[in-house]
Protein backbone atom coordinates (compact mmCIF):
# COMPACT_ATOMS: atom_id res chain seq x y z
CA UNK A 1 0.00 0.00 0.00
CA UNK A 2 1.62 3.22 -1.17
CA UNK A 3 0.84 6.55 0.45
CA UNK A 4 2.44 8.42 -2.43
CA UNK A 5 2.16 7.45 -6.07
CA UNK A 6 3.39 9.52 -8.97
CA UNK A 7 2.68 8.00 -12.36
CA UNK A 8 4.42 8.95 -15.60
CA UNK A 9 4.73 12.63 -14.75
CA UNK A 10 5.73 14.83 -17.65
CA UNK A 11 6.56 18.50 -17.76
CA UNK A 12 7.99 20.66 -20.52
CA UNK A 13 8.79 24.34 -20.46
CA UNK A 14 9.03 26.79 -23.28
CA UNK A 15 12.39 28.50 -23.43
CA UNK A 16 13.11 30.98 -26.20
CA UNK A 17 10.36 29.42 -28.29
CA UNK A 18 11.70 25.89 -27.81
CA UNK A 19 10.07 23.18 -25.72
CA UNK A 20 12.45 21.79 -23.09
CA UNK A 21 11.44 18.48 -21.49
CA UNK A 22 12.17 18.94 -17.79
CA UNK A 23 10.57 15.70 -16.59
CA UNK A 24 9.82 12.71 -18.81
CA UNK A 25 7.50 9.95 -17.61
CA UNK A 26 8.74 9.92 -14.02
CA UNK A 27 7.03 7.39 -11.75
CA UNK A 28 7.69 7.11 -8.02
CA UNK A 29 6.08 5.35 -5.09
CA UNK A 30 6.58 5.62 -1.35
CA UNK A 31 5.15 3.32 1.29
CA UNK A 32 4.37 4.36 4.87
CA UNK A 33 7.55 4.66 6.95
CA UNK A 34 9.79 4.52 3.89
CA UNK A 35 12.51 7.04 3.01
CA UNK A 36 13.08 7.43 -0.71
CA UNK A 37 16.20 9.38 -1.66
CA UNK A 38 15.52 11.20 -4.89
CA UNK A 39 18.88 12.10 -6.36
CA UNK A 40 19.96 14.02 -9.40
CA UNK A 41 22.37 16.67 -10.57
CA UNK A 42 21.29 20.31 -10.70
CA UNK A 43 18.66 20.76 -13.41
CA UNK A 44 17.95 17.01 -13.62
CA UNK A 45 14.25 17.54 -12.84
CA UNK A 46 14.12 16.85 -9.09
CA UNK A 47 12.50 20.10 -8.00
CA UNK A 48 9.97 20.08 -10.85
CA UNK A 49 8.99 16.51 -9.89
CA UNK A 50 8.67 17.36 -6.20
CA UNK A 51 6.57 20.41 -6.98
CA UNK A 52 4.31 18.38 -9.27
CA UNK A 53 3.86 15.93 -6.41
CA UNK A 54 3.06 18.79 -4.03
CA UNK A 55 0.51 20.27 -6.43
CA UNK A 56 2.56 23.42 -6.99
CA UNK A 57 3.30 22.70 -10.66
CA UNK A 58 0.68 21.17 -12.91
CA UNK A 59 2.03 18.20 -14.90
CA UNK A 60 1.51 18.11 -18.68
CA UNK A 61 0.70 14.43 -18.32
CA UNK A 62 0.58 11.75 -15.64
CA UNK A 63 -0.98 11.82 -12.19
CA UNK A 64 -0.18 12.02 -8.49
CA UNK A 65 -2.00 10.38 -5.57
CA UNK A 66 -1.29 11.26 -1.97
CA UNK A 67 -3.19 8.97 0.37
CA UNK A 68 -5.32 8.13 -2.68
CA UNK A 69 -6.16 11.75 -3.41
CA UNK A 70 -5.00 13.93 -6.29
CA UNK A 71 -3.38 17.13 -4.92
CA UNK A 72 -4.19 18.92 -8.19
CA UNK A 73 -7.91 18.23 -7.91
CA UNK A 74 -8.69 17.56 -4.27
CA UNK A 75 -7.43 20.08 -1.64
CA UNK A 76 -7.88 17.38 1.04
CA UNK A 77 -4.80 15.66 -0.43
CA UNK A 78 -2.76 18.55 0.96
CA UNK A 79 -3.83 17.59 4.50
CA UNK A 80 -1.72 14.45 4.05
CA UNK A 81 1.32 16.33 2.78
CA UNK A 82 4.05 18.36 4.47
CA UNK A 83 6.95 19.96 2.65
CA UNK A 84 10.20 21.74 3.40
CA UNK A 85 11.30 23.28 0.14
CA UNK A 86 14.84 24.24 -0.72
CA UNK A 87 15.63 27.87 -1.44
CA UNK A 88 12.61 28.95 0.59
CA UNK A 89 12.39 30.20 4.11
CA UNK A 90 9.26 28.11 4.64
CA UNK A 91 8.42 30.10 7.80
CA UNK A 92 7.88 33.76 8.74
CA UNK A 93 11.10 35.25 10.03
CA UNK A 94 9.45 38.18 11.79
CA UNK A 95 7.31 35.88 13.92
CA UNK A 96 8.48 33.80 16.85
CA UNK A 97 8.93 30.03 16.76
CA UNK A 98 5.71 29.46 18.70
CA UNK A 99 3.70 31.90 16.58
CA UNK A 100 4.86 30.19 13.37
CA UNK A 101 3.85 26.77 14.62
CA UNK A 102 0.40 27.94 15.66
CA UNK A 103 -0.23 29.93 12.48
CA UNK A 104 0.88 27.18 10.10
CA UNK A 105 -1.03 24.59 12.13
CA UNK A 106 -4.25 26.49 11.49
CA UNK A 107 -3.26 27.09 7.85
CA UNK A 108 -2.94 23.31 7.49
CA UNK A 109 -6.45 22.80 8.85
CA UNK A 110 -6.01 22.35 12.63
CA UNK A 111 -8.13 24.24 15.16
CA UNK A 112 -6.28 26.77 17.31
CA UNK A 113 -6.24 24.63 20.46
CA UNK A 114 -4.92 21.55 18.64
CA UNK A 115 -2.35 23.70 16.82
CA UNK A 116 -1.12 25.08 20.15
CA UNK A 117 -0.91 21.62 21.75
CA UNK A 118 0.78 20.06 18.73
CA UNK A 119 3.17 23.04 18.56
CA UNK A 120 4.26 22.43 22.17
CA UNK A 121 4.80 18.72 21.48
CA UNK A 122 7.00 19.52 18.51
CA UNK A 123 8.90 22.22 20.41
CA UNK A 124 9.81 19.61 23.03
CA UNK A 125 10.68 16.99 20.48
CA UNK A 126 12.79 19.30 18.30
CA UNK A 127 14.54 20.79 21.39
CA UNK A 128 13.25 24.26 20.55
CA UNK A 129 11.23 24.90 23.70
CA UNK A 130 13.79 27.38 25.08
CA UNK A 131 13.58 29.35 21.82
CA UNK A 132 9.79 29.39 21.53
CA UNK A 133 9.54 33.17 22.03
CA UNK A 134 12.51 34.01 19.80
CA UNK A 135 11.90 35.55 16.37
CA UNK A 136 12.95 33.11 13.64
CA UNK A 137 15.42 35.60 12.17
CA UNK A 138 17.43 35.41 15.41
CA UNK A 139 17.77 31.61 15.28
CA UNK A 140 20.76 29.69 13.94
CA UNK A 141 20.44 28.12 10.47
CA UNK A 142 20.13 24.68 12.06
CA UNK A 143 17.30 25.78 14.34
CA UNK A 144 15.51 27.49 11.46
CA UNK A 145 15.68 24.26 9.51
CA UNK A 146 14.42 22.24 12.45
CA UNK A 147 11.54 24.69 12.81
CA UNK A 148 10.71 24.38 9.09
CA UNK A 149 10.50 20.59 9.52
CA UNK A 150 8.40 20.98 12.68
CA UNK A 151 6.03 23.34 10.83
CA UNK A 152 5.70 20.78 8.00
CA UNK A 153 4.79 18.14 10.59
CA UNK A 154 2.19 20.21 12.46
CA UNK A 155 -0.77 18.45 10.85
CA UNK A 156 0.88 15.00 11.14
CA UNK A 157 1.07 14.42 7.38
CA UNK A 158 1.44 10.94 5.91
CA UNK A 159 3.97 12.15 3.34
CA UNK A 160 6.83 14.56 3.94
CA UNK A 161 8.81 16.15 1.12
CA UNK A 162 12.26 17.23 2.25
CA UNK A 163 14.19 19.17 -0.35
CA UNK A 164 17.84 19.52 0.75
CA UNK A 165 17.08 19.45 4.49
CA UNK A 166 20.75 19.46 5.56
CA UNK A 167 22.03 22.04 3.09
CA UNK A 168 24.25 24.62 4.80
CA UNK A 169 23.98 23.02 8.24
CA UNK A 170 26.94 22.38 10.53
CA UNK A 171 27.84 18.85 11.64
CA UNK A 172 25.78 18.93 14.82
CA UNK A 173 22.68 20.34 13.15
CA UNK A 174 23.03 17.82 10.29
CA UNK A 175 23.14 14.97 12.82
CA UNK A 176 20.06 16.43 14.54
CA UNK A 177 18.12 16.60 11.28
CA UNK A 178 19.18 13.06 10.34
CA UNK A 179 17.99 11.77 13.71
CA UNK A 180 14.65 13.52 13.24
CA UNK A 181 14.20 12.11 9.73
CA UNK A 182 14.80 8.58 11.05
CA UNK A 183 12.33 9.12 13.90
CA UNK A 184 9.64 10.59 11.65
CA UNK A 185 9.96 7.68 9.21
CA UNK A 186 9.87 5.18 12.08
CA UNK A 187 6.50 6.64 13.08
CA UNK A 188 5.09 5.73 9.68
CA UNK A 189 5.52 8.91 7.65
CA UNK A 190 6.73 8.33 4.09
CA UNK A 191 9.59 10.68 3.22
CA UNK A 192 10.78 11.85 -0.16
CA UNK A 193 14.27 13.20 0.41
CA UNK A 194 16.36 15.08 -2.09
CA UNK A 195 19.92 15.98 -1.29
CA UNK A 196 23.28 16.53 -2.91
CA UNK A 197 24.92 15.15 0.23
CA UNK A 198 24.97 11.55 -0.92
CA UNK A 199 26.34 10.21 2.34
CA UNK A 200 23.21 11.61 4.03
CA UNK A 201 21.01 9.91 1.44
CA UNK A 202 22.91 6.64 1.86
CA UNK A 203 22.51 6.76 5.62
CA UNK A 204 18.83 7.64 5.68
CA UNK A 205 17.19 6.04 2.68
CA UNK A 206 15.52 2.69 2.22
CA UNK A 207 15.35 3.17 -1.52
CA UNK A 208 17.02 5.41 -4.05
CA UNK A 209 15.69 6.89 -7.27
CA UNK A 210 18.19 8.64 -9.52
CA UNK A 211 16.95 11.13 -12.08
CA UNK A 212 19.06 12.29 -14.99
CA UNK A 213 17.90 14.72 -17.67
CA UNK A 214 14.31 14.28 -16.57
CA UNK A 215 14.32 10.46 -16.64
CA UNK A 216 14.62 7.95 -13.81
CA UNK A 217 17.80 5.97 -14.53
CA UNK A 218 17.75 3.78 -11.41
CA UNK A 219 15.27 2.97 -8.69
CA UNK A 220 16.10 0.28 -6.17
CA UNK A 221 16.62 -0.50 -2.53
CA UNK A 222 19.70 1.46 -1.42
CA UNK A 223 21.58 -1.64 -0.24
CA UNK A 224 20.88 -3.57 -3.45
CA UNK A 225 21.98 -0.70 -5.62
CA UNK A 226 25.23 -0.28 -3.73
CA UNK A 227 25.84 -4.05 -3.79
CA UNK A 228 25.41 -4.09 -7.57
CA UNK A 229 28.08 -1.48 -7.99
CA UNK A 230 30.43 -2.98 -5.40
CA UNK A 231 33.29 -5.23 -6.52
CA UNK A 232 34.31 -8.57 -5.02
CA UNK A 233 37.93 -7.62 -4.38
CA UNK A 234 39.56 -7.43 -0.92
CA UNK A 235 42.24 -5.12 0.36
CA UNK A 236 44.50 -6.25 3.20
CA UNK A 237 46.86 -3.87 4.94
CA UNK A 238 49.55 -4.91 7.40
CA UNK A 239 50.89 -2.82 10.23
CA UNK A 240 54.54 -3.24 9.24
CA UNK A 241 56.37 -3.95 5.99
CA UNK A 242 55.87 -7.44 4.49
CA UNK A 243 59.15 -9.42 4.31
CA UNK A 244 60.62 -10.60 0.97
CA UNK A 245 59.81 -14.29 1.55
CA UNK A 246 56.10 -13.51 1.96
CA UNK A 247 56.15 -11.12 -0.98
CA UNK A 248 57.45 -13.91 -3.22
CA UNK A 249 54.71 -16.27 -2.01
CA UNK A 250 52.04 -13.64 -2.59
CA UNK A 251 53.29 -12.99 -6.11
CA UNK A 252 53.19 -16.70 -6.84
CA UNK A 253 49.55 -16.68 -5.67
CA UNK A 254 48.82 -14.01 -8.29
CA UNK A 255 47.63 -11.21 -6.02
CA UNK A 256 48.60 -7.58 -6.42
CA UNK A 257 50.92 -5.76 -4.01
CA UNK A 258 50.76 -2.01 -3.54
CA UNK A 259 53.84 -0.74 -1.70
CA UNK A 260 55.31 -3.04 0.93
CA UNK A 261 52.26 -3.40 3.21
CA UNK A 262 49.10 -3.52 1.05
CA UNK A 263 47.76 -6.60 -0.71
CA UNK A 264 44.88 -6.46 -3.19
CA UNK A 265 43.08 -9.58 -4.35
CA UNK A 266 40.41 -9.53 -7.04
CA UNK A 267 39.55 -13.19 -6.44
CA UNK A 268 37.72 -13.48 -3.10
CA UNK A 269 38.59 -17.21 -2.93
CA UNK A 270 42.23 -16.25 -2.41
CA UNK A 271 41.55 -14.15 0.68
CA UNK A 272 42.24 -16.89 3.21
CA UNK A 273 45.37 -18.06 1.36
CA UNK A 274 46.66 -14.48 1.55
CA UNK A 275 45.84 -14.34 5.24
CA UNK A 276 47.66 -17.67 5.78
CA UNK A 277 50.80 -16.29 4.10
CA UNK A 278 50.64 -13.09 6.13
CA UNK A 279 50.06 -14.92 9.44
CA UNK A 280 51.17 -13.92 12.13
CA UNK A 281 51.94 -10.34 10.92
CA UNK A 282 49.76 -7.77 12.68
CA UNK A 283 47.01 -6.47 10.32
CA UNK A 284 45.79 -2.89 10.11
CA UNK A 285 42.57 -3.76 8.30
CA UNK A 286 40.83 -6.07 5.85
CA UNK A 287 38.26 -4.39 3.66
CA UNK A 288 35.90 -5.48 0.91
CA UNK A 289 35.79 -3.24 -2.14
CA UNK A 290 32.51 -1.53 -1.32
CA UNK A 291 30.97 1.14 -3.52
CA UNK A 292 29.12 4.02 -1.94
CA UNK A 293 26.17 6.00 -3.20
CA UNK A 294 28.49 8.66 -4.60
CA UNK A 295 30.23 6.04 -6.83
CA UNK A 296 26.86 4.65 -7.92
CA UNK A 297 25.45 8.07 -8.63
CA UNK A 298 28.48 9.23 -10.64
CA UNK A 299 28.64 6.01 -12.65
CA UNK A 300 24.95 6.10 -13.53
CA UNK A 301 24.89 9.78 -14.39
CA UNK A 302 28.08 9.55 -16.48
CA UNK A 303 26.87 6.41 -18.29
CA UNK A 304 23.66 8.17 -19.21
CA UNK A 305 25.50 11.29 -20.25
CA UNK A 306 27.53 9.28 -22.76
CA UNK A 307 24.58 7.15 -23.88
CA UNK B 1 -12.60 29.32 7.43
CA UNK B 2 -13.43 31.29 10.58
CA UNK B 3 -10.47 29.64 12.36
CA UNK B 4 -8.19 30.76 9.58
CA UNK B 5 -9.60 34.29 9.77
CA UNK B 6 -8.79 34.45 13.50
CA UNK B 7 -5.30 33.13 12.80
CA UNK B 8 -4.83 35.81 10.14
CA UNK B 9 -6.20 38.46 12.50
CA UNK B 10 -3.76 37.37 15.18
CA UNK B 11 -0.86 37.28 12.72
CA UNK B 12 -1.77 40.76 11.48
CA UNK B 13 -1.98 42.14 15.02
CA UNK B 14 1.35 40.55 16.00
CA UNK B 15 3.13 42.10 13.02
CA UNK B 16 1.41 45.44 13.59
CA UNK B 17 2.51 45.47 17.23
CA UNK B 18 6.05 44.55 16.25
CA UNK B 19 6.37 47.19 13.51
CA UNK B 20 3.96 50.04 14.42
CA UNK B 21 6.04 52.92 13.03
CA UNK B 22 5.21 52.10 9.41
CA UNK B 23 1.46 52.27 10.04
CA UNK B 24 1.68 55.42 12.16
CA UNK B 25 3.88 57.21 9.64
CA UNK B 26 1.29 56.25 6.99
CA UNK B 27 -1.48 58.02 8.94
CA UNK B 28 0.68 61.11 9.43
CA UNK B 29 1.77 61.10 5.77
CA UNK B 30 -1.78 60.93 4.39
CA UNK B 31 -2.94 63.65 6.82
CA UNK B 32 -0.03 65.98 6.04
CA UNK B 33 -0.54 65.61 2.26
CA UNK B 34 -4.21 66.47 2.61
CA UNK B 35 -3.51 69.41 4.90
CA UNK B 36 -0.91 70.68 2.46
CA UNK B 37 -3.44 70.51 -0.39
CA UNK B 38 -6.08 72.16 1.80
CA UNK B 39 -3.78 75.08 2.70
CA UNK B 40 -2.76 75.50 -0.95
CA UNK B 41 -6.38 75.76 -2.11
CA UNK B 42 -7.12 78.21 0.71
CA UNK B 43 -4.18 80.36 -0.36
CA UNK B 44 -5.27 80.30 -4.02
CA UNK B 45 -8.91 81.01 -3.11
CA UNK B 46 -8.07 83.90 -0.81
CA UNK B 47 -9.00 84.64 2.80
CA UNK B 48 -12.77 84.83 2.22
CA UNK B 49 -13.04 81.47 0.48
CA UNK B 50 -15.78 79.12 1.70
CA UNK B 51 -15.63 75.43 0.77
CA UNK B 52 -19.07 74.51 2.15
CA UNK B 53 -20.14 70.86 1.76
CA UNK B 54 -17.61 70.43 -1.08
CA UNK B 55 -14.78 70.24 1.46
CA UNK B 56 -16.72 67.61 3.41
CA UNK B 57 -17.25 65.61 0.22
CA UNK B 58 -13.57 65.89 -0.71
CA UNK B 59 -12.52 64.74 2.76
CA UNK B 60 -14.80 61.69 2.54
CA UNK B 61 -13.43 60.84 -0.93
CA UNK B 62 -9.82 61.42 0.09
CA UNK B 63 -10.02 59.21 3.18
CA UNK B 64 -11.91 56.58 1.21
CA UNK B 65 -9.18 56.75 -1.43
CA UNK B 66 -6.48 56.12 1.17
CA UNK B 67 -8.46 53.14 2.53
CA UNK B 68 -9.14 51.54 -0.87
CA UNK B 69 -5.55 52.18 -1.93
CA UNK B 70 -4.46 50.11 1.04
CA UNK B 71 -7.01 47.36 0.33
CA UNK B 72 -6.12 47.15 -3.36
CA UNK B 73 -2.37 47.02 -2.77
CA UNK B 74 -2.58 44.63 0.17
CA UNK B 75 -2.94 41.27 -1.63
CA UNK B 76 -0.45 42.11 -4.39
CA UNK B 77 2.16 43.46 -1.95
CA UNK B 78 1.60 40.48 0.33
CA UNK B 79 2.12 38.12 -2.59
CA UNK B 80 5.28 39.94 -3.65
CA UNK B 81 6.64 39.79 -0.11
CA UNK B 82 5.85 36.08 0.19
CA UNK B 83 7.50 35.37 -3.16
CA UNK B 84 10.58 37.37 -2.11
CA UNK B 85 10.95 35.74 1.28
CA UNK B 86 10.09 32.25 0.03
CA UNK B 87 6.93 31.49 1.98
CA UNK B 88 4.51 31.75 -0.96
CA UNK B 89 4.56 28.03 -1.75
CA UNK B 90 3.70 27.15 1.83
CA UNK B 91 0.45 29.12 1.40
CA UNK B 92 -0.34 27.09 -1.71
CA UNK B 93 0.31 23.87 0.23
CA UNK B 94 -2.58 24.67 2.55
CA UNK B 95 -5.83 22.72 2.15
CA UNK B 96 -7.49 26.15 2.03
CA UNK B 97 -7.47 27.77 -1.39
CA UNK B 98 -4.66 30.33 -1.64
CA UNK B 99 -7.16 32.85 -2.97
CA UNK B 100 -9.23 32.63 0.21
CA UNK B 101 -6.11 32.73 2.39
CA UNK B 102 -5.04 36.00 0.78
CA UNK B 103 -8.56 37.40 0.85
CA UNK B 104 -9.03 36.55 4.53
CA UNK B 105 -5.61 38.01 5.23
CA UNK B 106 -6.60 41.23 3.46
CA UNK B 107 -9.88 41.41 5.41
CA UNK B 108 -7.99 40.79 8.66
CA UNK B 109 -5.57 43.60 7.92
CA UNK B 110 -8.54 45.85 7.08
CA UNK B 111 -9.48 45.84 10.76
CA UNK B 112 -6.24 47.54 11.77
CA UNK B 113 -6.38 49.71 8.65
CA UNK B 114 -9.91 50.88 9.53
CA UNK B 115 -8.64 52.03 12.92
CA UNK B 116 -5.84 53.93 11.17
CA UNK B 117 -8.28 55.39 8.62
CA UNK B 118 -10.59 56.65 11.36
CA UNK B 119 -7.53 58.25 13.03
CA UNK B 120 -6.65 59.94 9.72
CA UNK B 121 -10.23 61.18 9.33
CA UNK B 122 -10.34 62.55 12.86
CA UNK B 123 -7.00 64.32 12.36
CA UNK B 124 -8.14 65.88 9.05
CA UNK B 125 -11.47 66.98 10.57
CA UNK B 126 -9.62 68.57 13.47
CA UNK B 127 -7.16 70.38 11.17
CA UNK B 128 -9.83 71.66 8.76
CA UNK B 129 -12.59 72.29 11.32
CA UNK B 130 -14.99 70.01 9.40
CA UNK B 131 -17.91 68.14 10.94
CA UNK B 132 -19.08 64.92 9.24
CA UNK B 133 -22.05 62.80 10.17
CA UNK B 134 -21.32 59.21 11.18
CA UNK B 135 -24.13 56.69 11.16
CA UNK B 136 -24.11 52.86 11.17
CA UNK B 137 -25.92 52.98 7.80
CA UNK B 138 -22.57 54.11 6.33
CA UNK B 139 -21.37 50.55 6.57
CA UNK B 140 -23.66 49.57 3.68
CA UNK B 141 -22.19 51.83 0.97
CA UNK B 142 -18.73 51.34 2.51
CA UNK B 143 -19.26 47.60 2.08
CA UNK B 144 -20.01 48.04 -1.64
CA UNK B 145 -16.84 50.11 -2.10
CA UNK B 146 -14.83 47.47 -0.25
CA UNK B 147 -16.32 44.69 -2.40
CA UNK B 148 -15.10 46.48 -5.51
CA UNK B 149 -11.76 47.22 -3.83
CA UNK B 150 -11.27 43.53 -2.96
CA UNK B 151 -12.16 42.63 -6.54
CA UNK B 152 -9.37 44.92 -7.75
CA UNK B 153 -7.07 43.61 -5.01
CA UNK B 154 -7.58 40.07 -6.31
CA UNK B 155 -7.10 41.27 -9.89
CA UNK B 156 -3.80 42.98 -9.10
CA UNK B 157 -2.89 40.02 -6.89
CA UNK B 158 -3.43 37.82 -9.97
CA UNK B 159 -1.03 40.03 -11.89
CA UNK B 160 1.47 39.84 -9.03
CA UNK B 161 1.26 36.04 -9.22
CA UNK B 162 2.02 36.14 -12.93
CA UNK B 163 4.59 38.91 -13.21
CA UNK B 164 5.68 39.21 -9.55
CA UNK B 165 6.53 42.93 -9.73
CA UNK B 166 3.50 45.23 -9.74
CA UNK B 167 4.89 48.21 -7.83
CA UNK B 168 4.85 50.53 -10.85
CA UNK B 169 1.37 49.41 -11.81
CA UNK B 170 0.10 50.15 -8.31
CA UNK B 171 1.63 53.61 -8.58
CA UNK B 172 -0.28 54.32 -11.80
CA UNK B 173 -3.39 52.70 -10.41
CA UNK B 174 -3.62 55.06 -7.47
CA UNK B 175 -4.31 58.00 -9.81
CA UNK B 176 -7.07 56.09 -11.59
CA UNK B 177 -8.48 55.26 -8.18
CA UNK B 178 -8.33 58.94 -7.25
CA UNK B 179 -10.55 59.67 -10.24
CA UNK B 180 -13.15 56.93 -9.64
CA UNK B 181 -13.52 57.80 -5.96
CA UNK B 182 -13.56 61.58 -6.29
CA UNK B 183 -15.69 61.90 -9.42
CA UNK B 184 -19.11 63.19 -8.29
CA UNK B 185 -21.29 60.70 -10.17
CA UNK B 186 -24.14 61.40 -7.73
CA UNK B 187 -24.56 64.79 -9.45
CA UNK B 188 -24.35 63.37 -13.00
CA UNK B 189 -27.52 63.09 -15.05
CA UNK B 190 -28.75 61.26 -18.16
CA UNK B 191 -26.32 58.99 -20.00
CA UNK B 192 -23.42 60.19 -17.81
CA UNK B 193 -25.23 58.82 -14.78
CA UNK B 194 -25.49 55.47 -16.59
CA UNK B 195 -21.74 55.52 -17.28
CA UNK B 196 -21.13 56.35 -13.61
CA UNK B 197 -22.89 53.16 -12.52
CA UNK B 198 -20.25 51.10 -14.29
CA UNK B 199 -17.22 52.89 -12.86
CA UNK B 200 -15.61 50.69 -10.20
CA UNK B 201 -16.49 51.73 -6.64
CA UNK B 202 -17.88 55.10 -7.81
CA UNK B 203 -21.56 54.45 -6.94
CA UNK B 204 -20.65 53.43 -3.35
CA UNK B 205 -18.30 56.39 -2.97
CA UNK B 206 -21.03 58.73 -4.21
CA UNK B 207 -23.49 57.33 -1.66
CA UNK B 208 -20.97 57.83 1.15
CA UNK B 209 -20.51 61.47 0.17
CA UNK B 210 -24.28 61.99 0.08
CA UNK B 211 -24.72 60.57 3.59
CA UNK B 212 -21.59 61.83 5.35
CA UNK B 213 -21.07 65.23 3.75
CA UNK B 214 -24.58 66.27 2.69
CA UNK B 215 -26.60 64.56 5.42
CA UNK B 216 -28.87 62.67 2.97
CA UNK B 217 -30.53 59.36 3.86
CA UNK B 218 -29.60 56.13 2.11
CA UNK B 219 -31.22 55.87 -1.33
CA UNK B 220 -32.09 52.17 -1.72
CA UNK B 221 -32.02 52.20 -5.53
CA UNK B 222 -28.59 53.83 -5.54
CA UNK B 223 -27.48 51.33 -2.91
CA UNK B 224 -28.69 48.40 -5.06
CA UNK B 225 -26.70 49.80 -8.00
CA UNK B 226 -23.62 50.21 -5.79
CA UNK B 227 -24.02 46.65 -4.49
CA UNK B 228 -24.31 45.13 -7.96
CA UNK B 229 -21.31 47.21 -9.03
CA UNK B 230 -19.27 45.93 -6.07
CA UNK B 231 -20.34 42.30 -6.61
CA UNK B 232 -19.46 42.39 -10.31
CA UNK B 233 -15.95 43.75 -9.71
CA UNK B 234 -15.46 41.31 -6.81
CA UNK B 235 -16.56 38.39 -9.02
CA UNK B 236 -14.21 39.51 -11.79
CA UNK B 237 -11.37 39.64 -9.24
CA UNK B 238 -12.11 36.07 -8.08
CA UNK B 239 -12.10 34.84 -11.67
CA UNK B 240 -8.84 36.65 -12.46
CA UNK B 241 -7.06 35.22 -9.41
CA UNK B 242 -8.32 31.71 -10.13
CA UNK B 243 -7.16 31.96 -13.73
CA UNK B 244 -3.75 33.32 -12.71
CA UNK B 245 -3.26 30.52 -10.17
CA UNK B 246 -3.93 27.87 -12.82
CA UNK B 247 -1.68 29.59 -15.31
CA UNK B 248 1.22 30.08 -12.91
CA UNK B 249 1.04 26.40 -11.87
CA UNK B 250 0.94 25.41 -15.52
CA UNK B 251 4.08 27.42 -16.21
CA UNK B 252 5.82 26.40 -12.99
CA UNK B 253 6.40 30.03 -12.02
CA UNK B 254 4.82 30.09 -8.58
CA UNK B 255 8.01 30.43 -6.60
CA UNK B 256 9.86 32.61 -9.06
CA UNK B 257 10.56 36.22 -8.32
Amino acid sequence: MFILEAHKLKKSYLEKGQSIAAVQAVSLTIAAGEVLAFLGANGAGKTTTIKMIAGLIRPDDGWVRIAERDPHQDPRARRSLGAVLEGSRNVYWQMTVEENLEYFGVLRGLDTRTARRRGRELLERFSLMHKRRTAVQALSRGMQQKLAIAVALMHAPQVLLLDEPTLGLDVEATEDVKRLVREIAAEGCGILLTTHQLEVAEELSDRVAIINRGKIVAEEATEDLIRQFSGSAYLIETEGAIDLNRIRKLRRLGVKLVGDRTVYTVDPAKLYEVLEILCPLPLMHVEKDQANLTDVFLKLVQENRHA
Amino acid sequence: MLRLFWAELKRNWLLFKRYPTEAISGVLGITIIFYGLFLSFKYVGGAGMQFGDRLDAVIVSYVLWSLTLFVIGDIAQGLQREAQTGTLEQIFLSPFSAMWVFLLRAIASLTTQLALTVSTLVLIMWLTGTRLSFSPILLLPLGTVLLGAYGFALGIGALALLIKQVQQLLGIFQFMLFFVLLVPIESWAGQYQFVGWFLPMSPGAGLLREIMARGHTLDLTQFAIALVNGLVYFGLGLLAFHWAERRVKQHGKLAGY
